[in-house]
């Protein structure tokens, strides 16, 4: 089910005048949610202020000299108004000059949290409970939740959007400018995001994906059983120091306390996607590199080039003879420094190893 | 000497840009977020000085039985050398783009044919001139056969 927000009732509620069964569905919902609490209670705030302020008298000296500057025919206007809203005027102004402090106190203490919406909602939440259809704010330590039959649309900020499909749980960590954070519990999202890279982080059990200007999906279980399959940009995927790099066209598996797996193209022959599968379970101990290594097409380096860093010295040593025999090393790529893993060869390779994936 | 000046100057030019072709690749081997929806990237190889070279691209295709040429707008990257070939032209219909380039007095040239996934890597053409149109022509009768079936 969602939790949906009610910032435009706060002030109805303060007042007075919301509906017998209006007033109840919003109580119920401040007594379960800790946002709306806080908002209730800067709307309450702001009220009071407007109630307390004194009404105050403009000194003479303002109106002659607005009076002196101006033609006769505009002072006889201002004359007419000043009889029937002078009295009142210095009282308009102090409300006015109130009411622009509270906005801007309001968005200030807000703009990180208002930054994700829920825009758009299919179907309706389980339990027999009221469907939803109106857009809601959606801030830290908010959960979002859909069950068999709904999915909806959060919106990130400015920098993109998350489609969150059934039967999914995810939670708002962070919705600052410079990180969105949120964590999947289970099910299975797709993130578009537009903006520079390492913004945007989505964290399972077992893994935790970095935006470097993508688009992908990720599903989950609770216990961290995943899967990332990358449609435009990269994606890194990391666990505890390890990371996959996982480009546009290419997915990776999570495991429970494994992290990421070694990423594949999807069009990978099957024969290496078993083998890959089967080697996450070896452990370089059965044959399965084997297959690896004799099936791989050059476009199939990115996996090789991630067992590199994840097989023993001997291993790597057969891993490297077989990426040189299916492509070029660059000149300033030495064997050596591969088998040292060092991270500048490395880097330098996987970019000149890209212009073939 | 002034022979021998010349021939030195001649040799220099062509070692300069030496095997000068392009090379093309997926939007993710530019490393550069902002191309990731390219229809493809490519950078040139074997050009001395990067800042006296020139590429440009058209879109030649066959749409409803007509002959079309789409001049296309190539964007640089971030990086000296590597370009993005964003698709401008329309979706129906056979496409090929042509890629041209000079360096010096080298010149270059590639056949990139497009497939409904996208450019298509293993039927890329690479010449050490600009495309011929009967090049050109030649490259897009497979993906008309291809498109009636």
């Amino acid at each position: 089910m969602f939790r949906r927000h009610i910032p435009h009732q706060l002030a109805g509620l303060l007042d007075g005048e919301l509906p017998l069964a209006e007033k109840k569905r919003v109580e119920d919902h401040l007594a379960v949610c800790g946002l709306c609490r806080e908002e209730r209670e800067q709307v309450r705030m702001g009220m009071s202020m407007l109630k307390h302020l004194p009404p105050a008298q403009a000194p003479d000296a303002i109106w002659n000299a607005i009076e002196s500057a101006w033609p006769e025919q505009q002072q006889r206007s201002v004359a007419w108004f000043r009889q029937w809203f002078g009295q009142w005027l210095p009282a308009y102004a102090v409300l006015a000059v109130a009411a622009v402090a509270g906005i801007a106190y309001w968005t200030m203490v807000h703009r990180h949290e208002r930054l994700w919406e829920v825009v758009e909602i299919h179907g309706s939440p389980g339990g027999g409970q009221e469907p939803i259809r109106k857009v809601a704010g959606v801030g830290p330590g908010d959960w979002i939740e859909t069950d068999a039959s709904s999915s909806a649309r959060i919106t990130v900020g400015q920098i993109g959007s998350v489609d969150v499909g059934p039967n999914a749980r995810l939670r708002v960590v962070t919705t600052s400018p410079l990180e969105h954070r949120l964590t999947l519990e289970r099910g299975e999202i797709h993130a578009k995001i537009s903006a520079p890279p390492r913004l945007f982080f989505v964290e399972t059990a077992s893994a935790t994906a970095e935006d470097l200007g993508c688009e992908y999906s990720l599903k989950t279980d609770v216990q961290g059983l995943g899967l990332l399959q990358v449609t435009l940009g990269w994606v890194s995927f990391q666990w505890k120091g390890i990371e996959s790099l996982v480009p546009a066209g290419a997915s990776c598996r999570t495991r429970p306390h494994e992290g990421p797996g070694v990423p594949y193209f999807d069009d990978a022959p099957e024969e290496l996607r078993n083998a890959l599968e089967n080697l996450a379970t070896e452990k370089f101990a059965g044959s399965s590199l084997d297959t690896i290594l004799r099936v791989a097409r050059v476009r199939d380096t990115l996996t090789l080039w991630h067992l590199l860093s994840r097989a023993g010295v001997p291993d790597r040593a057969r891993i490297y003879d077989r990426m040189a025999a299916l492509t070029p090393v660059p000149a300033d790529v030495s064997r050596d420094k591969v088998l040292e893993l060092d991270a500048k060869t490395l880097t330098r390779w996987k970019e000149a190893l890209a212009w073939t994936w | 000497m002034l022979r021998l000046g010349i021939l030195s100057l001649v040799a220099a030019m062509l070692a300069c840009a030496e095997g000068f072709t392009f090379v093309i690749g997926s939007p993710v081997a530019s490393q550069q977020f902002q191309f990731k929806a390219a229809t493809f990237v490519f950078r040139t190889d074997g050009c001395g000085d990067v800042g006296t070279q020139q590429v440009s691209a058209t879109a030649e295709g066959v749409l409803k039985g007509e002959r079309q040429s789409v001049a296309l707008k190539v964007i640089p990257g971030s990086k000296p050398g590597i370009y993005a070939v964003f698709q401008t032209w329309p979706t129906e219909g056979q496409w090929i783009v042509n890629l041209k380039g000079t360096c010096g007095n080298a010149s270059a040239g590639a056949i990139v044919p497009m497939g409904p996934k996208g450019f298509i890597r293993e039927s890329a053409k690479f010449f050490p001139h600009p495309a011929t149109e009967s090049e050109i022509e030649n490259a897009l009768k497979p993906l008309m056969t291809g498109g009636k079936k």
